[in-house]
């Protein structure tokens, strides 16, 4: 982890993104005038609102302590008859609610409101022949208080006549995290203050007084094999290992540790080395015109989480037009090996030289369950038509959180809800 | 040596056996089906792991992006 000045402003980056993604459309636009151009345009909006049971301090009115986030999606993408096809994108995240500024054992009385907005745009290039395609892309992220930086490179090939498909994915992010300057602090970890406010984020000379900037490089790898085994039955195996190497904390939140009220900043380790594996399946049923899809994976890390997840997905068309899916899905993981409860942080103090008041990082368990419903038309061949296919989709799901105790990180929120709206055509 | 040796020659008859077990090209019309896709929409999959990865402490298990059926 280095720390390092403030970055290029958010526009010029975006500028050359932008140029580069308009100078390659064009080019390959002219280059394949003779080939058909299909294109694809899609709307997604998703709504995700976990409610707090709280009625004290700030959250006394019903809703003030809700956390909401909104989430809008919208993707492009051209596909040309070379081959070559060229996908953008544009997502929003518009986050508001409360959260304790402490965790401790009275968390909900320290807890402040707060608002912010997450960008991100992306693009990608896909070069695709009969029995394989190569895509790259990159991704740029922005907030008051960080900054992502995303290369990918995806390839899919083909084997033993298409039974087998054989997958792998790259991904390097170079992100940058702003927080509170500790250099006084440097090696007293427990005089570490948290960043109060995103203000001075980012800026250059006098104006990022205060604040400094921490590096978090994140390495992420997932090779996978498909085969379709029956005429019938997809079979899918797969892995994924992720290496964040940076500041990892979250530079707001303090933890009460020991009867002497004292409040650090988070503290976890600059290194987490994160490993998957999974399974997936699909079966179809003809007669009922139903497909049932089941996963399952096994998780740990360097951190001592280790994680058990299980999903089944029914899909299954009630008309031609008119498909219905059913979705259940149950997680359950053991906490962090630096993790403690507010009351144990502080009866015991520190398990370590690390604490932290992430949910992420609890013993936990959450179920998930809900629906799709999608509307979809495709012209019959032959007949005039404006577009190629177009759907429409609405989505509910529910999900409900156990954590291992009444003091544990954001215990007062046992029950999120996830609506979503989603459009999307081909022409 | 002799049980990796062992384990080497068992994948390796697993893959070969593969051609003759799997499924012909005349043979995918189901597994084709939008219904069968383990990807499922590439932006609602975005979505979901978008939700669940700031939720848990575990990631993956969602297939490397492009992963098929050989339905080309």
């Amino acid at each position: 982890m280095g720390e390092t000045g403030p970055g290029t402003t958010v526009e010029s980056e975006i500028a050359v993104a932008l140029s580069v993604a308009v100078g390659l459309f064009l080019a390959l636009s002219s280059g394949s005038r003779a080939h058909a151009v299909e294109l694809d345009a899609a709307q997604r909006v998703t709504l995700f609102r976990e409610a707090s049971s709280s009625r004290s301090g700030i959250c006394a009115d019903k809703g003030n302590c809700d956390l909401t986030v909104i989430h809008p999606q919208t993707d492009i993408s051209a596909t040309f008859g070379s081959g070559v096809s060229m996908a953008g994108g544009y997502a929003v995240d518009i986050v508001s609610g409360a959260t304790p500024k402490v965790f401790g054992v009275d968390a909900v009385s320290t807890a402040t409101r707060f608002s912010d907005t997450r960008h991100e745009v992306r693009g990608s290039l896909t070069y695709a022949r009969p029995t394989a395609e190569v895509t790259a892309g990159y991704s740029y992220g922005w907030e008051s208080d960080y900054k992502s930086n995303g290369l990918t490179v995806t390839t899919r090939s083909d084997i033993l006549d298409h039974q087998v498909t054989l997958g792998f994915g790259y991904t390097h992010n170079f992100d940058t995290v702003c927080d509170q300057d500790n250099t006084a602090s440097a090696g007293r970890p427990l005089d570490r203050v948290a960043l109060s406010s995103s203000q001075n984020c980012f800026k250059s000379g006098a104006g990022a007084q205060g604040t400094v900037t921490h590096a978090l490089n994140i390495d992420s790898l997932e090779p996978s094999v498909t085969w379709a085994a029956t005429p019938r039955l997809l079979l899918q195996g797969g892995a994924t290992v992720q290496i964040l190497d940076g500041f990892q904390s979250n530079p707001y939140r303090q933890v009460e540790l020991g009867s002497a009220a004292r409040t650090p900043q988070e503290t976890v380790p600059n290194l987490r080395q994160r490993f998957a594996v999974f399974g997936r399946s699909a079966y179809a049923f003809p007669r009922t015109r139903t497909a049932l899809h089941a996963m399952t994976r096994l998780y740990r890390d360097t951190w001592a989480v280790e994680a058990v997840t299980g999903e089944l997905l029914v899909n299954q068309y009630l008309a031609k037009f008119l498909l219905f899916s059913v979705r259940g899905r149950v997680h359950a993981q053991r906490g962090a090996s630096f993790y403690r409860d507010a009351r144990g942080y502080r009866l015991l103090g520190p398990n370590g030289q690390y604490w932290t008041g992430d949910r992420e990082l609890s013993p936990m368990e959450n179920l998930l369950v809900g629906g799709k419903f999608a509307y979809i038309r495709i012209p019959e061949p032959g007949a005039p038509h404006f577009f190629n296919e177009i759907e429409a989709a609405a989505k509910w799901e529910g999900l409900f959180y156990r954590l291992d105790s009444a003091l544990a990180p954001n215990a007062d929120r046992k029950l999120a809800m996830i609506w979503q709206l989603a459009i999307s055509l081909r022409f | 040596m002799p049980r990796l040796t062992a384990v080497i020659l068992a994948a390796a008859l697993g893959l070969a056996g593969c051609g003759h077990l799997g499924v012909k090209a005349h043979q995918r019309e189901l597994l084709a089906d939008r219904i069968m896709k383990l990807d499922g929409d590439a932006q609602e999959k975005a979505a979901d792991e978008h939700v669940l990865s700031n939720r848990e402490g575990a990631i993956g298990g969602t297939g490397t992006a492009g992963g098929g059926c050989g339905c080309n």
